[in-house]
């Protein structure tokens, strides 16, 4: 095994942790808030992926698809859950999850309804489209994109919540929700805020996630389940722990696909199982 | 006139004897049709056990149906001339240990925890199913044999659609009875204790964890047996047999069946089968209408049909005698 396929295997590690980051730090956000584990947060991110499909046949202009969609699945978040979780809130936690799940149903039937079963092929075309060299090996250009925007998304976001008043509102809330409400602050509509925040922004993974990996029917269930990984090795409404659960599960899919193939895919479970008995809570989460 | 226990027990014979003389006129389409829902109800109500009982919500019930079918299926072909009922054993007790190895990495946890620990199990076995080609066929799924049943010196053709629903209806409404009859033992009130107040059993000196290990496992069984008998009835399991979209089933069969009432997943089993026979007639996209049905009842009708049922038929006594029936008692307490 020589330097450059072990450089590219880390790269291609870090892209998918990348992605990976953009979808679990908004479920790991909106499960500290509102104690609600969202599943159909996934399916956000394979409706931005066919979003984008079909929005790029049409005009042709990615760019324009990295703007709209996770604009679209914004306002869709927004809309689920002003309408339709906040009612079911007063039933409990179980309702809250068995509802996002239905959702999370429906969406994915809906989908093979209006774009078929069958996987869809993405262009872009451009610059993204070429390769790049560095450190000796050639690279697709989009895959260090995929990078970039998810480093900037994680520093935009930890700017948002760590400087910003609003972002104290939020970290404030989700700590202890009922005394920030107490205090005057409108948590519903700040919960509706990170919600939404949290659809957009597992769209955008969704959108950039198209040209990378492929889109199909299935990339919900996909990445919910590790994305549910990286929040069970991380701990739950642990930003931090979601970066380095990431960073750990993109590494490891990686570089098992390069050493042990057969057992790649049961590789993550494996890593799963040994934190659970290890830190039941997680990494960096708190002991409840 | 108040409810009492006569009036299910009237019911439930009645309902026992239509079952049992119904293949006597109807066509082997509506046989085989029921011969699934009897299987379904015991993969349903099994799940109930965990989440209107146990108040767990579990996303990984359908490994164990698929991992019972695969088993079952697998060595039915791996060992030539193995009976009936030894595919049968093979499955429940293959559902059963695994059950148990999972149960003992869940003990702590339960909520949110325990339904995305659960959903990474069966993503788990999932994955396996698809990648061991050499035993589970992969994408191409595993062909089974349904052998003959011999009862000493009688041979039962099980191919017959008559003589399988007998048999399917004895085994699996005994393990139905079974798991209700759980629900009435001392082990039972300690799960439903549980779910309602785990500190204070935990001061009585009763290990939650335990108990809860208990219910997974039990549900585990109950869910294999049903998994054996799905691979002999279909005579084939493909990979969704053990995929997430199994569980799916269980959770929408049971919610719309409703939680509360021990009986209800066996309305949501028959009704979702026949559903299903029925819509995917007229559209190939009938699980969204599914999924539809299931949002608006998490939405409006949180407590399933039987909730629906029980109160139409209150509010018709209350019309009826003009007074109020009080607060009832069922199996799953409030």
């Amino acid at each position: 095994m020589n330097v450059t396929l072990i450089i590219i295997f880390i790269l291609h590690g870090l892209v998918y942790a990348g992605l990976l980051f953009l979808v679990s730090s908004g479920l790991t956000l909106v499960f500290g808030m509102m104690n609600v584990l969202n599943f159909a947060h996934a399916s956000f991110y394979m409706l931005a992926a066919y979003f984008s499909y079909s929005l790029l046949r049409w005009t042709g202009n990615f760019w324009l698809c990295l703007l709209v969609c996770p604009f679209l699945l914004f306002v869709i978040g927004a809309l689920i859950e002003r309408f339709l979780l906040r009612r079911v809130h007063v039933f409990g936690h179980l309702h809250e999850l068995l509802l996002t799940f239905g959702i999370a149903f429906i969406i994915s039937e809906v989908v093979k309804w209006v774009w078929g079963t069958a996987p869809l092929p993405i262009q872009i075309g451009g610059f993204l489209d070429s390769n790049f060299t560095v450190l000796g090996v050639i690279y697709p250009t989009y895959r260090f994109f995929v990078l970039f925007c998810s480093v900037l998304i994680g520093l935009l976001m930890s700017f948002l919540l760590l400087k910003t008043r609003m972002g104290i509102t939020v970290r404030s809330a989700v700590d202890d929700s009922e005394m920030v409400n107490a205090l005057g602050v409108n948590t519903p509509r700040v919960f509706m805020f990170v919600f939404a925040l949290g659809a957009a922004l597992s769209g955008l993974a969704g959108v950039i996630s198209g040209p990378l990996l492929s889109i199909n029917a299935g990339m919900a269930t996909a990445i919910l389940v590790d994305a549910f990984v990286v929040i069970v090795i991380g701990g739950f409404g642990s930003l931090i722990g979601a970066v380095v659960a990431s960073l750990m599960i993109g590494q490891l899919q990686s570089f098992g696909a390069l050493l042990f193939p057969k057992i790649s895919l049961a590789l993550i479970y494996l890593l799963m199982a040994i934190v659970l008995i290890a830190k039941p809570s997680g990494l960096f989460g708190e002991k409840k | 006139m108040k409810k009492n226990p006569n009036t299910i027990q009237i019911w439930g014979f009645i309902i026992l004897l239509v079952l049992f003389f119904l293949p006597l006129v109807a066509r082997p389409y509506i046989i085989s049709l029921l011969t699934e829902m009897i299987i379904f109800s015991l993969y349903a109500v099994s799940y109930n056990l965990l989440l209107g009982f146990g108040g767990l919500l579990s996303f990984g019930h359908g490994m164990f149906l698929g991992l019972g079918a695969f088993t079952a299926g697998a060595m039915l072909q791996r060992i030539p001339g193995l009976p009936f009922f030894g595919a049968v054993l093979f499955g429940t007790l293959m559902a059963t240990l695994i059950g148990l190895g999972v149960g003992c990495l869940l003990l702590r946890h339960k909520g949110t925890y325990y339904a995305l620990l659960t959903l990474a199990f069966n993503a788990l076995f999932y994955a396996v199913a698809i990648k061991w080609h050499a035993v589970t066929g992969g994408d191409d799924g595993l062909p089974v044999k349904r052998p003959n049943l011999h009862l000493g010196f009688v041979q039962l053709p099980m191919s017959d659609v008559t003589v399988f629903y007998y048999v399917t209806l004895v085994v699996i409404g005994c393990a139905v009875l079974f798991c209700w009859y759980f629900t009435k033992t001392a082990m039972g009130k300690t799960v439903l204790l549980v779910r309602e107040n785990e500190e204070r059993m935990q001061f009585i000196g009763y290990n939650p964890a335990v108990s809860r290990m208990i219910l997974f496992t039990l549900t585990a069984f109950f869910a294999g047996l049903a998994g054996s008998f799905y691979a002999l009835f279909f005579k084939f399991v493909g990979v969704d047999a053990i995929g997430v979209d199994m569980t799916t089933t269980a959770l929408l069969m049971t919610f719309i069946g409703g939680t509360k009432n021990f009986f209800g997943p066996v309305l949501g089993a028959g009704f979702y089968i026949y559903f299903q026979n029925f819509l995917s007639n007229l559209t190939d996209r009938w699980p969204l209408f599914m999924g539809i049905l299931f949002v608006l009842m998490v939405l409006f009708a949180p407590q399933g049909l039987s909730g629906l049922i029980r109160s139409l038929v209150d509010h018709f006594r209350k019309t009826g005698n003009g007074k109020a029936t009080g607060k009832e008692a069922h199996p799953f307490g409030e």
